[in-house]
């Protein structure tokens, strides 16, 4: 007989080896990159997020050295402008109608016409271009300071798609153990496997196994992600972002411990591959609620929806990432979200680690937890 | 000593175990034989600890086995089982080191086996791509690769083609001869009665005969002669009032005397009737013995 922690390792192992060797876990890390590159790269190729870019159209020599001075002015402007030389003001008017320049310089640096949808940042820039192209001795423009919280909206970005990385995280590796169970149970493996080890050792090296895959995938995510982001400027890695990563990561944890024992629950009361799905139903409904109403939490951190959410164990793992994230939560608050989904998880794993050997070694027809429950005794 | 003691076990309504015993020596190949439903498989399973008995235990070398004991029991389930997608010889490592064999060991004996099994060559190949033949060779590997102290097998030659029969018999003596206890089910009685030292026949979750084959034979007594005469007929018989036909084959007669009969007086009347030209014991085989105890 081997010890416990032995037996649990040898089937972590194999669970992290088998599962390494497996394409699937490659692709599913690739896409879940590619997703987060196109959330960071996607929005400056279109053009959101940044200074306003615009075109302007130039007749001559004066007007083109209107562009140049508002192109002087335009960080305070938080503009970028790019200069459209043209042969004449027919030319330059037809550039601006066609919408292939936003403004025009006309007549001599002496007029401009607009497009009816022009930034209004773009042609107070210009104004002040041509004041100061003139010569003229007007004060530069009163800085500007946004009113309100500058990293709010960032964080609120982060903490988006943090519970989305979550969510599948969650449900994934959820199902990962479940159809695992199966597997085992499916193939008859298990009879073997409980010939030499006891039904708790086997479900906790799975639990575990399968575990420490989800968070080096995280973290290998988190990392790729974040260089990535860096590499092409569009993520300063800031403190934000660290804990981010972090809080991302502790809930995974919590998460998993709470989610995947009822998951190998579920999979040991059947014994088809084909009824995974169904037998899970129950525990992806709860997930997926808990994601939607992360939401809310998203929208508004410190709504007291949101703070009840972050405290019961089947959303907290969820909500409250949202809320340390985006909102305001103190380490009191923080402290009794973790040590509710610790005790619910704990709650779950005597439950699983009662009625998982009960359940497992049977076959044929679905078993209900209730059979199990009284069986295993 | 493998004992297994007034075994019990229930399926809801359905009794499968109804005081099963029986004792397995060192060294000796015992046969497990019996009608489908009669109780071998949950017999197993308990054995291994699988599942457990409502009533009665089992004992290893005088104790009450425990996981420690069990971990040093080689078993092949009925239904088979392996990682499908896991590779053969990663697999016998796995279940080896499970049952407690350093890596080192568990890689050393998982190649000795594959090599002994013809299996050396798909060793890197995924399970589920290997014929059902291979597969089944490989599952064995995985009831031996421990270096069990005691080998329980769940139907073992079921699916196996007549060169997995020599080479599954083969294995079995040679642990056998090492001084393991072997058990195997089987409905290849023939198999059974050329293979095993020792049978135990069930019907209804109990044991209703036991022992050596040759034992079993004598138990029921020499009382059945074949009787071949030279030109006649079995008018004869008829004057042997303690005697009745069994079944007639190739001119020969088997014939089943009174249990108080003397044999002599059936030889003479057969020489007073014609030439004999042979006069034998008819043994039964297992495969009659089996029927008459499960009838």
């Amino acid at each position: 007989m081997i010890a416990t922690p032995t037996a649990v390792a040898l089937v972590a192992r194999r669970e992290i080896v088998e599962r390494v060797r497996e394409r699937s876990l490659w692709i599913s890390t690739g896409v879940t990159i590619a997703i987060l590159a196109g959330i960071l790269i996607l929005p400056s190729a279109l053009g959101f997020g940044g200074a306003t870019k615009a075109t302007v159209a130039t007749v001559g020599p004066r007007a083109e050295q209107v562009v140049a001075r508002a192109h002087g002015l335009q960080k305070t402007f938080d503009v970028a402008l790019t200069a459209r030389p043209a042969s004449d003001d027919v030319a330059a008017r037809k550039l601006v109608a066609d919408g292939d320049a936003d403004v025009a310089v006309l007549r001599g640096g002496r007029a401009l016409a607009a497009a009816q949808d022009a930034d209004d940042a773009v042609i107070a820039a210009v104004q002040a271009g041509s004041q100061a192209a003139r010569g003229a001795s007007i004060p530069p423009p009163l800085p500007v300071e946004r009113a309100g919280d500058s990293g709010a909206s960032d964080r609120r970005g982060i903490a988006f798609v943090a519970v989305v990385i979550l969510y599948g995280q969650l449900l994934g590796y959820g199902f990962w153990v479940a159809s695992g169970v199966v597997e085992e149970k499916s193939t008859r493996v298990v009879e073997l496997l409980l010939s030499a080890i006891t039904p708790r050792q086997l479900l906790a090296g799975k639990v575990i196994g399968i575990g420490v895959l989800g968070i080096s995938q995280l973290l290998v995510i988190g990392l790729v992600g974040a260089a990535v982001g860096a590499a092409t400027g569009q993520l300063d890695v800031t403190g934000d972002l660290v804990s981010a990563v972090g809080v991302v990561l502790a809930w995974f944890v919590l998460g998993f411990l709470l989610y995947s024992c009822a998951f190998a629950v579920a999979g040991a009361l059947v014994a088809r591959q084909e009824e995974v799905q169904s037998v899970t139903a129950p525990l992806t409904i709860l997930v997926v609620a808990s994601f939607f109403l992360s939401f809310g939490a998203l929208d508004d951190p410190d709504s007291s929806l949101a703070r009840v959410l972050s405290f019961v164990p089947p959303s907290a793992p969820m909500v409250m990432p949202v809320r340390q994230i985006a909102g305001n939560v103190t380490a009191s608050e923080m402290l009794v979200a973790i040590v509710l989904t610790l005790v619910a998880a704990a709650a779950l794993i005597a439950l699983a680690a009662r009625v998982y050997g009960a359940a497992v070694m049977r076959t044929g027809s679905r078993v209900t937890l209730r059979t199990v429950w009284r069986g295993s005794g | 000593m493998l004992e297994l003691d007034d075994l019990r076990r229930r399926y809801g309504e359905t009794v499968a175990l109804d005081g099963l015993s029986f004792a397995v020596g060192p060294g000796q190949l015992f046969g497990f034989v019996g009608p489908n439903g009669a109780g071998k498989t949950t017999a197993m399973r308990i054995v291994l600890g699988v599942l457990e008995p409502d009533g009665g235990g089992v004992r290893w070398n005088g104790h009450p086995v425990d996981a420690a004991a069990r971990a040093r029991f080689g078993y092949m389930p009925e239904e088979r089982g392996l990682y499908p997608k896991m590779r053969v010889a990663d697999q016998l490592v796995h279940l080896a080191r499970l049952h407690g064999v350093s890596a080192a060991d568990a890689r050393a004996a998982a190649g000795e086996w594959l090599e002994r099994l013809g299996l050396a060559e798909v060793a890197g190949r995924r399970t589920e791509t290997l014929s059902l033949g291979n597969q089944q060779r490989a599952q064995l590997g995985a009831a031996l690769v421990h270096d069990p102290e005691l080998l329980v097998l769940d139907e073992p030659f079921s699916g196996l083609d007549p060169v997995g029969v020599d080479v599954l018999s083969e294995v079995l003596r040679e642990r056998a001869r090492a001084g393991v206890p072997v058990v195997f089910s089987s409905h290849q009685l023939e198999l059974v009665e050329r293979l095993c030292d020792a049978v135990a026949i069930v019907r209804g979750g109990r044991v209703v005969a036991s022992g050596p084959v040759a034992e079993l034979r004598a138990r029921r007594g020499g009382r059945r002669w074949r009787v071949e005469l030279a030109g006649a007929s079995d008018a004869w018989l008829r004057d042997v009032a303690a005697a009745s036909v069994v079944h007639r084959d190739n001119g020969a007669v088997v014939v089943e005397l009174a249990p108080d009969a003397d044999e002599q007086a059936l030889l003479d009347a057969a020489r007073r009737a014609g030439r004999v030209r042979r006069f034998a014991p008819e043994e039964p085989t297992l495969a009659e013995l089996f029927r008459e105890a499960v009838a």
